[in-house]
């Protein structure tokens, strides 16, 4: 069994690696200069982190951060579903920021006083980025909710596809209670989730969107998220456990074909020389 | 009155410089005043007032720092080039001789 | 005063060294000229992001992933810098942009090729963007002063691009046999193309921006700085050029091509528009562009909706 702790950080390098390796790809295409050179250095910043995590790990397995990142099989990859979709349209692209980041805000909040000597510091440092990549999500989404409907109808739409997938980033890892009980990780992820859950509503009451969410994956499921942070469904009042295709098991290694193409382009160059100095 | 801030540029290549604040109810007397306060002796050759209220800047400025490595971004970050060509002209030299 | 005396005073102010502002008076040729080359070198930039990013994906290394991230960041500010310039000339952006997407306007020859390996950035990284470093330094004393203000960000920017290519290079040539070989192929590739990035022999009596000291120096002059700084550099490393072959004049010290070994062929179909990446890459701006109106709407129009 995989060591909690490696499980832990995987989990977090993995995220930011392939959410980063998206939002790069916006690089000298973003429909906007301006926004092309901010949105670059957070794909930089999601990169850097990344990057942090992986030797971290490799401290303790003596691995090599380029090889964790680029080195591996697709179902060794433990990034939640939702960052490694394709990038859509700026809509999403904003919607899936905006929600990723408050997630990782939370997430980083709990990590901070992590037992581990070195994840503490370490999060500190990361946080202090995390504020920009919050300030710039929560900047760009008061903008477009209060400008013309076109914009606010695909930012709302967006939400409501991403929503559900950005649960999958609280999907506990392997061996998390074991990290639990070692102190690596101070609060659970279903916490976590329902804290998420929670702050996104009045966020998004406060931004005057939907919060009601429609799943694009269960056709009629249809539920709200509820400022108490739990998920209420709004049509039978239960709410059925997720399937396997909306957003859930990338914690356990399941991969979309999206990560299929991602992880082709990304280590491609990579393998024809594994090991060799670039 | 308003508070206005004087930026005054010396020459063509430089940017415009911030060199301090006059107080007046318009632009023409803060132009009047910041001449004779900034450029008397002919410290730049161009001057600019700008409203102070038409600033804005971030509340908390601890976000412009650069929080994890960024060493890529600067010169610094590449600095065994001398190095690094030794390496890159001895391994020609080992193919040409193979 | 009349248009031609005032035509007079400007010309004298430019002989004598004189420096031009945007809020000055400019005969109209001069706006027209100055706009269409800062236009050009802005479209250069934005366009220049795109066979570099192409790679970015594919990035070997951490490091290099972040590196030539933050590269092509650099080119799409520098077309932010260079886009603003222009449009306090009298176009806007969006027509500029407009005319970029419809191939109306023109952008850089070698902008206009594929991108196959990691051996291509390392050729972009440093004898592309030394190319341009060249080439743009030589531009640091132009008579539109604005011009000359960003060009100064622009080159401190591209010594470090021409430090970040030369290292992934320097990596290269040390490396194993399939990397020297990336290297190598895609030295062969971009060797025409970087010839052609000077362009043809300068006529002095016709050049306009280079009467009006918007430019400073001629093609062949800046071409040959390049030649003697750059050939050397990469024959030391054990690479070889294809045509046109330079090759080293002892009686001036100079590393010279032959006029007669260039083939300007490629090039022309480049200056229609229809050189072989052309197509493709504009028309994956143009539906960015098209698809996207909206994001541009919720930007520039004042908040509608209450929340």
């Amino acid at each position: 069994m995989t060591d909690p702790l490696v499980s832990m950080l995987l989990a977090l390098a993995d995220d930011e690696l392939v959410l980063g390796h998206r939002h790069s790809e916006w690089t000298g295409f973003a429909p906007h200069i301006e926004e092309d050179v901010a949105f670059s250095s957070i794909a930089q910043d999601e990169i850097g982190h990344a990057a942090a995590y992986y030797s971290l790990v490799a401290k303790i397995t003596g691995d090599d951060p380029d090889r964790l990142a680029l080195g591996r099989e697709k179902h060794e990859y433990r990034n939640a579903i939702l960052c490694e979709r394709a990038n859509g349209d700026w809509g999403y692209t904003l919607a899936r920021h905006w929600l990723y980041d408050h997630a990782d805000a939370l997430r980083l909040e709990a990590l901070e006083s992590s037992a581990h000597e070195e994840l503490g510091p370490l999060v500190t440092k990361i946080r202090r980025e995390e504020r920009y990549h919050l300030l710039h999500a929560d900047t760009w989404l008061k903008r477009v909710s209060q400008g013309p409907v076109e914009g606010r109808k695909r930012l709302a739409d967006s939400i409501g596809i991403a929503f559900e997938e950005s649960l999958g980033l609280f999907e506990p890892f392997e061996g998390e209670q074991d990290a639990l009980s070692a102190g690596w990780i101070p609060v659970s992820s279903s916490e976590l989730r329902q804290r998420f859950v929670r702050q996104v509503a009045e966020k998004l009451d406060a931004l005057g969107l939907p919060t009601h969410m429609t799943s694009h994956a269960e056709e009629g499921a249809e539920f709200v998220a509820s400022s108490s942070g739990d998920l209420i469904a709004s049509d039978n009042g239960e709410r059925s456990a997720p399937s396997a295709d909306d957003g859930f098991g990338g914690r356990r290694g399941r991969r979309t074909p999206d990560f299929d193409a991602l992880w082709e382009d990304m280590t491609s160059m990579y393998r024809t020389s594994p090991g060799a100095r670039w | 009155m308003e508070t206005w801030e004087v930026f005054r540029r010396h020459g063509h290549r430089e940017p415009f410089e911030h060199c301090g604040t006059v107080t007046a109810s318009d632009h023409e007397m803060a132009l009047l005043t910041a001449k004779e306060c900034f450029l008397r002796r002919r410290e730049g050759e161009h001057l600019w007032v700008v409203r102070r209220s038409d600033i804005h800047s971030f509340q908390d400025e601890s976000l412009l720092e650069i929080a994890a490595d960024k060493s890529y971004r600067f010169n610094s970050g590449y600095r065994d080039v001398v190095e690094k060509r030794e390496r890159a002209k001895a391994r020609a030299k080992e193919l040409a001789s193979s | 005063m009349t248009y031609e005396e005032k035509l007079a005073r400007f010309n004298a102010h430019i002989e004598a060294g004189g420096k031009v502002e945007t809020e000055d008076w400019m005969p109209d040729d001069y706006r027209t000229g100055v706009l269409k080359f800062i236009e050009m070198h802005a479209n250069s930039e934005i366009m220049g992001a795109i066979p570099e990013r192409e790679q970015v994906p594919r990035a070997p290394s951490l490091k290099r992933k972040m590196s030539l991230t933050a590269k092509v960041q650099d080119e799409v500010g520098h077309a932010q810098l260079l886009y603003r310039v222009a449009e306090d000339l009298g176009k806007s952006r969006e027509a500029m942009f407009s005319d970029l997407v419809n191939g109306k306007s023109k952008f850089h020859n070698v902008f206009h090729y594929p991108t196959k390996h990691w051996g291509d950035v390392a050729i972009i990284g440093w004898l592309i963007d030394g190319a341009a470093l060249v080439t743009q330094a030589a531009l640091l004393d132009s008579s539109y002063a604005p011009y000359t203000r960003v060009l100064k960000r622009i080159c401190s920017e591209e010594q470090l691009h021409l430090r970040h290519g030369e290292d992934i290079s320097l990596e290269l040539a040390s490396g194993t046999e399939s990397q020297r070989a990336m290297f190598q192929d895609a030295l062969t590739r971009w060797w025409l193309p970087i010839i052609h990035f000077f362009g043809p022999k300068t006529n002095v009596e016709k050049d306009l921006l280079l009467r009006w000291k918007v430019k400073t120096r001629t093609n062949e002059d800046l071409r040959q700085e390049f030649l003697d700084r750059y050939v050397p550099k990469v024959l030391e490393l054990g690479f070889t050029f294809p045509a046109p072959v330079p090759f080293h004049d002892e009686a001036s010290g100079h590393w010279l091509i032959r006029d007669e070994d260039i083939d300007w062929q490629p090039l022309d179909a480049i200056k229609r528009n229809e050189g072989p990446e052309t197509a493709r890459r504009l028309a994956l701006r143009k539906t960015i562009y098209d698809t996207h109106r909206w994001v541009r709407e919720a930007l520039a129009e004042p908040a509608v909706h209450a929340a």
